[in-house]
């Protein structure tokens, strides 16, 4: 990183994550932007590199009884056991509002057994707005299914092996922290045919009320989400990375661009921005002008020149 | 619903006294709130608490120059209301509103629309303060039961007792020690008024969980149609982290932030 940035091309935002292309590498997370549409009137979506849709699941669900979050120091716990639409839902009175904006639309799938994701990617399949989907085995809230596939690395390379036959769309698998090794289970992935890995949902916490002397979730255990995670996540990004031959989505309290850059640093092609989005719904299109400013002020060329830039100094 | 995320300037913030306290900010593009609507704010700068908490629009006024004053009333229960307590003259806060659906019978509200009781405890009433200014100017006759443990959490009853006065009803009070008012709950003169032949046609009520929900049997022992504006712990306020459930009788969920705050009392699951 030089001076004399005032001489130099604007910075090159775009980044390659596996067969996907993107005009910049800030994307949010799913669960934390709804279905995208939502936003549309208080965000600015055109300015996205992509956006992550809600869990879907075959039938629609009413997700989990309140208590479903509890604010913690840094961040929050969340239960709310993939409430959604249903894909149906989604394909046909959502995704065509979204799909000629310019950033991708990746869907988020979640199901209860591996023919659920099977029957999901089949039904996605066909529709050209649909830039990827991202397989969900990592939802710590719902008592059945989901997470079993996230924590065997078997019966994980089995189902992406399985989805991998129903879609050409890219595949994305999203890993969770709740294991010994969460590159054990990107390098499964990666034998089932996954084509990115996404790291991390959510880490498994609870909060308890004093007065009540209760649980506050209705299910005690809930997902920890926010900047109290950031740490965690990204040595788990960092790992992962080095260990397996996927290019890799960071996510795990994103909110400044430097945690941006820490992410990408780490080996990351691109980021997902979450909880952030609640305390601040314009936060995604702030990091992407944010991120834009930093590396033109440090004569950084491009995004892609910072991938993995800290594994490499190892 | 546009609800646009400004940067509100504070203007002042009287303590009342503490715990409670009036928060006037100055919002740019806002557009006025519907009784029942609310805004999702935080303190100046500050990276704890990490969520920005959910105030009713207590009051409101446009101003010449084309932008909005809001006014919240809040106490201090946690960290996320001491912020907000703590805010000084000129700093600039985020809020994100109007947001919510609001009272919806607002737009019914007239004379012979009959005669409405406003049920508030403690807290509760600053929920209540769009609704009883716009039944005021509808010329609607209410009257406002206010609730609260002591004299000192009955912060507006002046407010009330001036806007019903107006609209042809009075303040009702009562307190859990009998320091203000009638010794006892808001529920029992409520109730009283009802077998009295008071001829409430709407209830309408803002408070602690368990007053609603006596609220709403009482009402339904009475056959009269009503409102609550309910309160849950909320993520963003606008619908995308859905963590606002609220359990209807029909077994479903609601979002606060979007199908509500406001509620009718005969579907939520009490």
């Amino acid at each position: 990183m030089s001076a004399g940035a005032a001489s130099l091309p604007p910075p090159d935002l775009s980044t390659r994550v596996g067969p996907l292309r993107l005009r910049n590498p800030i994307l949010t997370a799913s669960g934390t932007f709804g279905y995208g549409l939502e936003f549309a009137e208080r965000a600015d979506l055109h300015r996205l590199g992509g956006l992550v849709t809600k869990g879907l699941s075959l039938e629609p669900l009413a997700g989990n009884p309140p208590v479903r979050i509890a604010e913690t120091r840094g961040g929050m716990l969340n239960s709310i056991g993939l409430q959604n639409i249903g894909v149906d839902r989604f394909l046909s009175d959502v995704l065509p509002g979204l799909k000629d904006l310019p950033p991708k639309v990746i869907v988020n799938l979640f199901g209860y057994a591996q023919d659920d994701y099977v029957r999901l990617a089949e039904r996605v399949d066909p529709y050209e707005g649909v830039a990827a989907v991202e397989l969900n085995v990592s939802c710590p809230n719902v008592s059945k299914g989901g997470i079993e596939f996230g924590h065997d690395p078997e019966i994980l390379s089995r189902l992406v092996r399985r989805v991998r036959s129903a879609t050409d769309k890219p595949i994305i698998v999203k890993l969770s922290p709740n294991v010994t090794s969460p590159q054990a289970l990107g390098r499964a992935a990666e034998e089932g045919g996954a084509d990115i890995l996404s790291a991390v949902n959510t880490f498994v916490g609870m909060a308890i009320d004093t007065a009540t002397m209760r649980p506050v979730l209705s299910t005690i255990r809930g997902g920890l989400s926010g900047p109290a995670i950031k740490p965690l996540a990204l040595r788990i990004v960092f790992d992962v990375a080095r260990e397996v031959d996927l290019p890799v989505i960071g996510i795990g309290g994103i909110e400044t661009v430097d945690d941006v850059l820490e992410f990408l640093l780490a080996g990351a092609s691109a980021v997902q921005v979450g909880t952030a989005l609640f305390r601040d719904p314009r936060t995604a299109e702030r990091l992407v002008d944010g991120l834009r400013e930093r590396l033109r002020a440090e004569g950084t060329p491009s995004v892609e020149s910072l991938i993995g830039a800290a594994a490499r100094a190892e | 619903m546009a609800a646009l995320d400004s940067r509100g300037e504070v203007l002042d913030v009287q303590a009342l006294p503490l715990p409670y306290f009036l928060l006037r900010a100055r919002v740019g593009a806002m557009e006025p709130a519907e009784p029942g609507q609310f805004v999702m704010v935080a303190g100046a700068n500050r990276p704890e608490p990490y969520l920005r908490r959910a105030f009713s629009v207590y009051d409101q006024e446009a101003t010449p120059d084309g932008s909005l004053v809001i006014s919240l009333l809040g106490k201090v229960i946690g960290r996320g209301t001491e912020a907000l307590a703590a805010c000084v003259p000129g700093e600039r806060i985020p809020v994100l509103g109007p947001l919510g659906t609001g009272f919806h019978s607002v737009v019914d509200h007239s004379p012979e629309s009959g005669r409405a009781a406003l049920v508030a405890g403690g807290i509760g009433s600053a929920g209540l303060g769009l609704l009883a200014q716009a039944l005021e100017r509808a010329g609607r006759s209410f009257d406002f039961f206010y609730g609260g443990r002591s004299a000192e959490d009955l912060v507006e009853a002046e407010t009330f007792r001036r806007l019903s006065e107006r609209a042809g009803g009075r303040l009702v009070k009562t307190t859990e020690d009998g320091s203000a008012g009638e010794r006892g709950l808001i529920t029992t003169p409520l109730e009283a008024g009802l077998r009295a032949g008071a001829g409430y046609t709407t209830i309408f009520t803002c408070g602690p969980h368990g007053l609603m929900a006596a609220v709403a049997r009482i009402a339904a022992a009475g056959g009269v149609a009503g409102e609550a504006a309910t309160e849950t712990p909320m993520g963003c306020g606008y619908g995308a982290c859905l963590g606002c459930a609220v359990t209807l009788k029909n077994g479903g969920y609601a979002l606060c932030c979007r199908q509500g705050p406001v509620f009718r009392l005969d579907e939520v699951a009490w």
